[in-house]
């Protein structure tokens, strides 16, 4: 990497930020060749959003930032964030994480890209009211054009809430490029996609730096990393603490925190011992049996003439193609749905708390006015069970206590999720059914609160339904599959 | 997000702003001079002197006589007292039904749900004002019609604010998350939906308290509130228009009560970024 090279799409030198006294980003060197590639590796909370938002000028009013930052040959102080924001969407552009938050839900598609044309790119159309309409009708056609590139042609006159996330990443996309910016930040593009979608946010991305765009991709997606290739830098705490060629650097990473995080990537779990627990808990007793149900939402069929037998203790995974219904599937079976037809049958015997949920998004699965403490304290007191077995099992979740004086939304994502396996684990269920459990969390923390599921369950002696879009992940831990789709079967 | 979104939610105190302190000062001022002030003022608001009637101000009188010789800072005090109680009595047997009907209505769905929704829905066709007009038509001049007319005319935004709030809230993970965990309605009500409602439900009395306030002056000064004597803030105020070319103050008392009252309330807006 050469930094005095004088054609550098972005160049960044000695940036910091800080929160008051306390360097969150530090020192942070590196630069970015018109028309390369640069990927940001890194988990939640090692500043990597941060440093993209100091780059593009919109930090958060408590924190500051120092250094100097260079994009397209114009150079400025990291401080001045005004020479930067003019420059927003003509010379740098972001790509948001779940960008369809990011779309007006008022505005059709295409006019939202529309206006990029109209404003951004051009935005010294005159005010005579001729080359007013005449701009904004040849913004009109450029928009239709670049949504038919991209496939997106029937999408234009819709609502973005019409649309697959999919379909909303491309068109942010559109939105985000359409004033011509050369060069584009991406914040964690695969966040939540599914094996597919992440297939094609790679193709947009790969299409994208073909025709001439230099990308600075944030991401804690090890396969994404891969695929980009070009330079791929790892950031803890901060720090760049790893820095080279993709491909190099991911077949012999130098530093023990890369290591660990290329480890935490699902393709690289090795499986247990799970045989034994598979053929054991086949024998044991079916907990509930599922025959024959249907569901469908308006015209729309999700499945039908599913069966199967879950036994004690056993892990299945749920696996099928996005929207073929596996959550629907699991709150049947959990019996917050009722099927359209079969039925499902619970072993006699069962409390009514016996079967649990694992949320995809803890934060939304706690009262978020109440400390985690008092949402506890309120379980063990229902129940009537003890403090100190609750202690015990956050304990062995890895769980400070002094976590529990916080609200739901002031701990991390895999805290919560853990507080959240712990909280569901003291009721000893019968059945866990753990809905994309960590598709929201970074891989060390995937693999953690993974791991914690699994054994835990196993001791408990819980089954568990689990649906994630990892094959991975399924492959290592389920003891067996069943198969949703549009001829759904069980494997 | 990472880093950022963390240090923005860093747990902190809320503070009150400037203008929320200034607005629970003068709440507190006005309250304390209409409960507190019959015990200092050693005055019958009723009692008539026409012997003094529009007597200026004095150290003795502060505000003077009015147009029947009756001690005007009394009668501000008394009318102020009745004023603030009816409104608040009001707002409260708006909202607490309001708020029970809506979450009914949100818990139970289905037909319930419906023939609720289709009453609020003809309670609101008709204008708050007339409804109370129609009920003092049967008993003129009384407190029960003033009263029941204003909190039928007012429950009805309370239900609708808590039945939307509360629906999307029953559909939510934390609240299935809670029923799969064995807790009852009892619970979801106080953890997941009461402190999810409190600040709407906090907005939406405070303008249901001013509205109260000037709802009752103003149907006692088109006559159909409470009658004279008594003393309440719109029946001083049509009493006293007439005179306000020779004793300005005299309507000014009533007419500045009613005017600090709403101003203290609507200070206590959540300001940008709160609620």
């Amino acid at each position: 990497m050469n930094i005095l090279s004088p054609d550098a799409a972005l160049r960044v030198q000695d940036l910091s930020v800080w929160h008051g006294q306390s360097a969150l980003v530090q020192g942070i060197d590196f630069s970015i060749a018109r028309g390369g590639v640069m990927t940001l590796l890194g988990e939640s909370g090692s500043g990597k959003s941060l440093l993209a938002q100091a780059i593009m000028g919109n930090l958060p009013g408590s924190l500051r930032c120092s250094g100097q930052i260079e994009i397209d040959g114009q150079r400025s102080d990291a401080a001045d964030t005004a020479v930067r924001q003019r420059g927003w969407g003509r010379r740098i552009a972001l790509l948001p994480q779940e960008p369809w938050l990011a779309l007006d839900p008022t505005m059709t598609v295409a006019r939202q890209v529309a206006e990029t044309y109209e404003l951004v790119s051009h935005p010294a159309a005159d005010t005579q009211d001729d080359s007013l309409r005449a701009a904004r009708k040849e913004s009109r056609t450029l928009a239709g054009q670049a949504l038919a590139s991209l496939g997106l042609e029937d999408a234009a006159d819709k609502y973005p809430f019409m649309i697959s996330g999919g379909m909303a990443q491309r068109v942010a996309f559109l939105a985000t490029h359409a004033a011509g910016a050369p060069l584009l930040i991406i914040d964690e593009p695969t966040k939540g996609l599914d094996a597919d979608r992440r297939g094609e946010v790679l193709a947009l991305l790969q299409a994208a730096q073909q025709q001439g765009m230099s990308l600075l991709c944030i991401t804690h997606d090890v396969w994404l990393a891969r695929a980009l290739g070009g330079e791929l830098a790892v950031m803890l705490n901060g720090c760049l603490v790893e820095r080279g060629p993709a491909d190099a650097l991911l077949a012999r990473p130098q530093h023990a925190y890369t290591r660990r995080l290329l480890a935490a990537d699902p393709a690289c779990w090795t499986p247990p011992d799970a045989p034994a627990g598979a053929s054991a808990s086949r024998s044991s007793p079916v907990i509930v049996e599922v025959s024959k149900v249907a569901k469908r939402f308006g015209q729309q069929a999700l499945f039908s003439d599913v069966s199967a037998r879950i036994h004690a203790g056993e892990i299945v995974a749920i696996s099928g193609p996005s929207g073929a219904g596996k959550t629907t599937f699991g709150n049947i079976v959990l019996g917050l749905l009722s099927p359209d037809a079969g039925q499902v049958t619970r072993a006699p015997g069962l409390a009514r708390t016996a079967f649990q949920k694992i949320y995809q998004d803890p934060a939304a699965a706690f009262a978020p006015a109440v400390t985690l403490r008092q949402s506890l304290r309120d379980l063990v007191r229902l129940h009537g069970l003890d403090w100190q077995r609750l202690e015990a099992l956050l304990a062995r979740m890895r769980v400070s206590p002094a976590l529990l004086e916080r609200l739901p939304r002031q701990v991390s994502g895999g805290e919560l999720q853990r507080i959240a396996l712990a909280r569901v684990l003291l009721l000893q269920p019968a059945l866990i059914f753990a809905d994309e459990p960590t598709s929201r969390l970074d891989p060390l923390t995937q693999q953690e609160v993974i791991a914690l599921l699994v054994e835990e369950a196993r001791q408990a002696g819980s089954a568990v339904l689990l649906v994630t879009h990892d094959a991975d992940i399924v492959r290592c831990v389920a003891d067996r599959r069943l198969h949703l789709g549009p001829a759904a079967q069980p494997a | 997000m990472s880093l950022s979104s963390e240090y923005l939610l860093e747990p902190e105190a809320r503070r009150w702003t400037s203008a929320q302190i200034a607005g629970v000062l003068l709440l507190v001022l006005i309250v304390l001079f209409a409960w507190l002030g019959p015990l200092l003022i050693d005055a019958d608001p009723a009692r008539q002197q026409l012997a003094r009637f529009l007597e200026a101000p004095s150290l003795a009188h502060p505000l003077g006589y009015d147009q029947l010789g009756r001690d005007m800072l009394a009668r501000l005090v008394h009318g102020t007292r009745l004023s603030l109680s009816l409104a608040v009595v009001s707002v409260l047997s708006a909202a607490i039904p309001g708020v029970l009907i809506g979450l009914l209505a949100a818990w139970c769905g289905g037909w319930i749900e419906r023939v609720l929704a289709a009453f609020a829905d003809a309670v609101l066709a008709l204008p708050g004002l007339l409804l109370v007009l129609l009920l003092a038509a049967f008993a003129p001049g009384g407190f029960w019609p003033l009263y029941v007319g204003i909190s039928l005319a007012l429950w009805v935004e309370y239900f609708r604010v808590v039945r939307a709030a509360s629906r999307i809230l029953l559909a939510s993970p934390q609240v299935e998350a809670s029923r799969l965990l064995g807790f009852g309605p009892g619970y979801i009500v106080r953890r997941h939906l009461l402190p999810a409602l409190l600040p709407r439900l906090f907005t939406l009395m405070r303008f249901g308290l001013a509205g109260a306030v000037l709802a009752m002056s103003a149907l006692g000064f088109v006559g159909v509130g409470l009658q004279p004597p008594t003393p309440e803030l719109g029946v001083m105020m049509i009493e006293l228009l007439p005179y306000y070319r020779e004793a300005p103050w005299l309507l000014g008392a009533p007419v500045g009560v009613l005017f600090l009252t709403l101003l203290g309330l609507l200070l206590l807006s959540p300001q940008k970024g709160q609620a």
